[in-house]
């Protein structure tokens, strides 16, 4: 049976939430950016901003320059998860296969065999539309097609404004006279690779067989010759994307190159990060950080424990080997993404001797009891001092 | 980098504090005591000679002070060992090389291991009393050793500790962050009486550091001149030597019958010569160059002896030099005097990619008694402002884009962000400060004793020895310099002779007078010489296009008026040049200015004015030319100016006619040349010009082999076609690794040098495995060679490959690559003989601008059409460079490709630039006034296209166009 996939796009998100909250701001180029920082990064734009060469990530006093006339917001990310769970509450009510990102205002939504319930699929994205603009105030682009690639180029061919349906069979003279850049997952190395064999176009590159693909692109040959057909089976995953790992991210408001700030942010990551894993009562073996550096560049490294832990005080020591060991340049950080993997379930044997006195169970004691205050007072309500 | 303050400034703060002596210990270097000698003497203080040397197996350091000759040359030696020799041990050296040393130490361990020996130590108790300083005191006190207190200053005020732990971020590559440099303790230059204060608790300790000063009294190191020892194995003396050699050269140059003029000239100037003692110097230079005194004595066959060098006969005749100096009127004293004090130096040129084998040969042959000077390389604004954004943490794209913005005109700081203002104000700071040594660009001294004895040396990163001292130091202290030099032309004009004798009958180039030809003198007088050495730069060019004289003569005064201080001199010499009247300013002048039409144009010219009219010894007045190029000039120049205009006045010259001499003599301010030099360079100018003249193909690929010339590859290219070349592009069959010029037809083939990203390893590997055996298919050209994937690329993109293809279809070479490299992969262990790739898909070929855009990409240049004409319709309405004469005093449009710049400051101190634009059709000099260039600098760019809109102005045959207008294409 085909499959019906749409992909709601509201693009700009961030800007999208603060114009539905200030209805002023409506005809206003704006840029979302930390406000206070003094070489801040754009962290979302409108579309007149974007028209005049903002682009995310572009440093503020730049981003300014190429718009004057922009007004500057600073972001609210607590206001735009909320947003984005009321997204995700009204599509529900048509779907329980949606598949969200992070708060970033794309969903896709799994609506095969619901025909009977809500009509055919255009109805449905159409009825969505309308009640996402009626409720709250969104316009999004949406897309329909057989499967999640296809809804996707679909809307990047639309974006920012409208809706395309795109009917099974239809998918690869749907995408043959589209620019290779439009398809998902293709990395820049791939592009430049297509364009030394001038293959500019996705028809082009869907007219080589799967044999002459393996060739230049070995295993990724097999995905660029289904990709270029608007074959995917990839099913829509409920719920965020990357649930095999907890991982927490912090960019900084102004880039820095203090290590008592970066040492700050990363007892707060891993405060989080432990939170988690107790909740779940899992004990995590790898504590990886990518750190980003103010010229876009990344380090990755990992320090690893054997068994793992859940002790926010010993991730944190992992935390921290791991930093020294991906800080080798000079230049200013601007963000650092901490991640936890390799998960195992805690050991619920106690064990064999008393640790009343052992540093261990002190820890485990103020762990427990900061747990409590944050799950009455919410998160951050109680932190390590290092925090601060 | 160790230290914020200059010598001068801390022998300043120390006089303002009411010091009497001062020592400074550079760390393991003896670099700053000629500045800090000169500062001394300068404020009457008592100089302290010595050095910080440190362990390199602990962390235990000394420092070394000098009470005598005995112990400067064993603290030269000591310093020497520890920066050359990887075993290194403090206490052995020490315990072997200490006569003449005070050495002191806060290391108990260290001074415990010394005071066995009988040395002269004592224990240094720093900056102010501690805990381990009183231990170290109860210990010296034990075994009878003074104490003393000797601050560790690296400042001369506390104001520059901001300054100083930036310098030790970036010293050690570290972060400008609290957390990151807080371990230094930085002292500086306080009261005697804090220190009094500090120490009274040990009463018995600032009357011995006391002490400790009034036993060094050594004051500076004093060897006289020390010149290059020279022997013969048949044990004549130097002087005799040369006598005989000069009068052997002078008969082959001359002829056996010697004139009066060169028998007199050459009997002053080794009288001159042996008298000064300099006799043994000729001869060793004489033998560096051409290596007659090694085993297999060879003359070198192409140099240039330069410099003021060059006005001596008997350097001439021993073929150090070119020019004959009786011919050309070149003046001997302003080389030699029996006045002067100061050693002379003869500068010797040879091909650029000889003289490292040269300089390694006399290294090798002189062993310790040699080494290269060394040149301190200071912080600049650009250096200054990026290395201070480095250890803030900024990004490297963001501190490019701020640092060319400062470079602008009327650049504001007040847009900048934070931390910027913090940065650019530290930076300014930081402006002048040492940052570390270099090695000279070639210059040698060479002592009979060995040199460490004179002066300390280490070794380069390149991995020769240097001495600590730069070219000043070196010739305060009376080593005399060799220079060595690499010159890119001398290059060009072997390389361009060698391809013709390849094609054809040998070049003879002893009978060769390139200044008597009839075709090169055209083309200097036009002004084209792009290529040719010293003469290709716009201001020259069109310096020679209002001249209109290919004459030897002209051209070796033009070279020498067009320098930067001097443009009213230039405009006044080209209207007396046509004939414009003109009287000198006093009759005396007459004999002196006469062929330079009353105008001072050379070095000497300073001297031999002060002389005539001012009644200046020659060494006073040699001492005058040479203080104008000094940087710290305007202090001395003023006693100068003094004596000048007392002597000038005691002759009876005007006041008036006294100032307008004193302001021409001015305008020797910044480099300026000696006529022996100017003449020197312009006979290889002219045989430059000969070469492009004659034989344009193969002139202009030698050129463009050689780079490092004036302009880009892509403006040479552009002159090559100019002058009816076709470019051929490259080819992995036909091109070399360097550019080919084909005279016969009219074409050059691009080198593979010009592929970026080719290693040299693989352009070798290309030429190697060709040799007889072409390669007869892309892929049987990646199985011989097999190039890295980048290079295979480039070499495709730059159509390299195409002449290996039956339809020049690069996208399918490209799928060929892949498949060839996927294959070879996967039979690694196996040969790949008789390797069949399968059939490629059929892929659509490259439209031929896509193909342009990679050639120009990979090449940087279009072989076959100028990029501008790819801006199609958009030229429309502009008038072509070869049109633009025809529209004197009229405004156009025209649209050029910016191919080079200079920047110069108007009287008033604003920024204007001389910007050359070529088209398809020539080249365009412009102009942008102070106001214009303002508006427009933040969009020039070099390699850019831009539609210009301006008046064409004329002058003396020289066109230009003023711009007014100016739009990015």
């Amino acid at each position: 049976m085909d499959r019906s996939i749409i992909h709601l796009n509201i693009t700009d998100f961030a800007v999208a939430v603060e114009r539905i909250r200030d209805s002023s701001l409506k005809k206003i180029p704006l840029i979302v950016a930390p406000t206070q920082a003094a070489r801040a990064l754009v962290y979302d734009m409108s579309e007149e901003a974007y028209q005049d060469g903002v682009r995310k990530g572009m440093r503020l006093d730049m981003a300014r320059r190429y718009c004057r006339q922009a007004q500057v917001l600073p972001p609210r990310p607590t206001l735009y998860r909320r947003a984005m769970a009321a997204l995700v509450k009204r599509v529900f009510c048509y779907t329980p296969l949606v598949e969200q990102g992070e708060e970033d205002g794309h969903l896709f939504l799994d609506v095969t065999g619901t025909h009977r319930l809500f009509g055919p699929a255009p109805d449905i994205a159409w009825r969505l539309r309308k009640q996402l603009l009626q409720e709250l105030g969104f316009d999004p682009v949406w897309s329909l097609a057989s499967n999640k690639l296809v809804s996707k180029v679909a809307s990047r061919v639309v974006r920012p404004f409208g809706e395309y349906i795109v009917g099974p069979g239809e998918e690869d003279s749907f995408l043959a006279p589209l620019p290779l850049s439009l398809l998902p997952g293709l990395k820049p190395e791939e592009i430049r690779v297509l364009a030394d064999f001038n293959l500019l176009r996705i028809g082009q590159l869907a007219a080589l067989s799967k044999r002459q693909l393996l060739v230049p692109f070995q295993k990724r040959g097999s995905y660029l010759y289904d990709a270029s057909r608007g074959r995917d089976r990839t099913p829509v995953l409920p719920g965020k994307t990357g649930c095999d790992r907890i991982s927490r991210e912090h960019v900084f408001a102004e880039d820095t190159g203090s290590r008592d700030e970066l040492q700050s942010a990363l007892t707060f990551c891993v405060h989080e990060i432990g939170r988690s894993l107790r909740r779940r009562g899992m004990c995590g073996q790898r504590m990886g950080i990518c750190l980003t550096y103010s010229d876009g560049k990344s380090s990755v490294r990992q320090a690893t424990k054997k068994g793992g832990s859940d002790n926010d005080f010993l991730l944190r020591s992992l935390a921290f080997i791991a930093m020294e060991r991906a800080w080798k340049r000079r230049v200013r950080i601007r963000s650092l993404l901490l991640a936890c993997d390799r998960l195992v379930p805690r050991s619920r044997q106690q064990t064999l001797f008393a640790m009343h006195s052992t540093r261990e169970f002190q820890q485990e004691k103020i762990m427990t009891a900061m747990d409590a205050v944050c799950r009455r007072y919410g998160s951050g309500a109680i932190s390590l001092g290092t925090t601060f | 980098m160790r230290g914020t303050s200059s010598p001068a400034s801390l022998c300043a703060r120390a006089k303002e504090l009411g010091y009497s002596a001062l020592a400074l210990t550079d760390h393991n270097s003896l670099s700053g005591l000629w500045s800090f000698l000169t500062a001394c003497k300068d404020h009457a203080m008592q100089p302290l000679v010595g050095a910080e040397i440190t362990d390199t197996s602990s962390s235990a350091k000394v420092i070394c002070l000098v009470r005598n000759s005995t112990g400067y040359r064993n603290v030269c030696n000591i310093i020497t060992k520890r920066n050359s020799s990887e075993g290194f041990s403090l206490e052995k050296e020490l315990r072997k090389q200490h006569d003449g040393l005070i050495i002191l130490s806060s290391s108990l361990s260290l001074l415990s291991g010394l005071q066995k020996y009988p040395m002269d130590i004592a224990a240094n108790l720093g900056n102010r009393p501690t805990e381990s300083s009183s231990r170290l005191r109860r210990w010296a006190q034990n075994q009878d050793i003074p104490v003393v207190a000797v601050p560790n200053v690296v400042m001369a005020e506390e104001r520059e500790k901001e300054l100083f732990r930036l310098m030790q971020a970036i010293r050690t590559n570290s972060r400008f962050t609290l957390q990151e440099v807080k371990n230094t303790s930085p002292a500086w230059l306080e009261a005697a009486a804090v220190y009094r204060d500090r120490f009274s608790v040990w009463p018995e300790v600032l009357p011995a550091t006391g002490q400790l000063v009034e036993r060094c009294d050594f004051t500076n190191p004093n060897f006289g001149i020390v010149m290059p020892p020279w022997k013969d194995d048949s044990g004549a003396e130097a002087g005799t030597a040369l006598y005989k050699a000069a009068y052997r050269g002078a008969c082959k140059r001359y002829g056996t019958d010697l004139s009066e003029a060169v028998v007199e000239r050459l009997e002053y100037e080794l009288h001159t010569i042996d008298s000064m003692g300099f006799s043994s110097y000729f001869l060793v230079v004489r033998d560096i160059v051409h290596n007659l005194s090694g085993e297999n004595p060879k003359r070198t066959p192409r140099i240039c002896g330069r410099g003021s060098g060059a006005a001596s006969l008997v350097a001439y005749c021993l073929e150090i030099t070119n020019v004959c100096p009786v011919k050309h009127n070149l003046y001997f004293a302003r080389f030699l005097n029996p006045g002067r004090s100061d050693p002379p130096d003869i500068d010797i040129d040879f091909s650029w990619d000889e003289r490292d084998a040269i300089l390694n040969r006399v290294l090798e042959k002189y062993g310790t008694h040699a080494a290269m000077v060394s040149t301190l390389i200071r912080f600049q604004p650009r250096m200054a402002l990026r290395e201070t954004a480095k250890a803030f943490g900024l990004p490297p794209g963001e501190i490019a884009k701020v640092t060319n913005l400062q470079r602008l005109p009327g650049a504001k700081n007040e847009g900048l962000a934070s931390p910027w203002p913090e940065i650019l104000q530290l930076a300014s700071e930081l402006h002048g400060v040492p940052r570390h040594i270099s090695v000279h660009p070639g210059g040698v001294i060479i002592t009979p004793d060995p040199i460490s004895d004179y002066v300390p040396l280490q070794i380069a990163a390149k991995g020769v020895p240097v001495i600590q001292w730069d070219k000043d130091g070196a010739e305060e202290a009376g080593l005399v310099k060799i220079d060595l030099l690499g010159n890119r032309s001398l290059g060009v004009i072997r390389d361009c002779i060698a391809s013709l004798e390849e094609r054809g009958p040998s070049f003879d180039e002893d009978y060769w007078q390139p200044e008597e030809d009839r075709q090169t003198k055209e083309t200097v007088a036009a002004g084209k010489t792009m290529g040719c050495f010293y003469i290709e730069s716009p201001a020259m060019r069109l310096l020679q296009q209002k001249a209109g004289s290919g004459e030897f003569e002209q051209l070796v005064l033009q070279s020498s008026i067009i320098r930067p201080a001097a443009n009213d001199f230039v405009r006044e010499y080209i209207r007396r040049l046509h004939g414009g009247t003109w009287q000198h300013l006093h009759p005396q002048l007459a004999e002196v200015l006469d062929e330079t039409f009353g105008l001072m144009v050379y070095q000497e010219d300073v001297s031999r004015v002060a002389v005539a009219l001012a009644g200046f010894s020659h060494a006073r007045a040699d001492g005058l030319r040479k203080v104008m190029s000094k940087k710290d000039k305007l202090l001395r120049l003023k006693d100068y100016y003094r004596e000048f205009d007392e002597g000038c006045a005691q002759r009876g010259v005007d006041a008036e006619i006294r100032e307008k001499l004193w302001q021409m003599m001015m305008s020797f301010d910044g480099y300026s040349f000696c006529k022996p030099h100017s003449a020197s360079y312009a006979r290889v100018s002219y045989q430059a010009a000969y070469l492009k003249s004659h034989y344009p193909a193969e002139f202009m690929a030698a050129v463009i082999s050689n780079q490092g010339g004036y302009y880009s590859t892509f403006a040479y290219v552009s002159e090559a076609k100019r002058l009816g070349l076709s470019i051929l592009p490259p080819c992995v069959n036909a091109s070399g690794v360097r550019w080919k010029g084909n005279g016969r037809e009219k074409n050059i083939r691009v080198g593979l040098m010009a592929v970026k990203g080719l290693s040299a390893e693989t352009m070798e590997r290309i030429r190697d495995k060709r040799s007889g055996n072409p390669f007869s298919s892309a892929v049987d050209f990646w199985q011989r060679v097999r190039p890295q994937k980048d290079e295979s690329r480039a070499l495709i993109q730059a159509g390299a490959l195409d002449d290996l293809t039956t339809d020049r279809n690069r996208s399918r070479l490209f799928w060929e690559l892949s498949q060839f490299r996927c294959l070879a992969k996967m039979q690694q262990t196996s040969p790949l003989f008789g390797l069949r790739l399968p059939q490629p898909p059929a892929l659509q070929p490259f439209s031929q601008r896509e193909l342009q855009r990679q050639e120009y990409g990979v090449l940087g240049f279009l072989c076959e059409t100028h990029p501008i004409l790819l801006y199609g319709k958009r030229l429309n309405g502009r008038t072509q460079a070869c049109n633009i004469r025809q529209h004197r005093g009229k405004r156009v449009t025209f649209a050029g490709w910016l191919i080079s710049g200079k920047l110069v400051s108007t009287k008033t101190g604003e920024v204007m630039e001389f910007l050359t634009f070529e088209d398809e059709t020539g080249l365009v000099e412009t102009v942008f006034f102070p106001r214009i260039y303002r508006r427009y600098a933040p969009v020039l760019s070099s390699g850019q296209t831009y539609m210009l809109r301006g008046k064409v102005e004329e002058d003396y045959g020289a066109v230009t166009l003023t711009v007014e207008h100016l739009q990015k294409l």
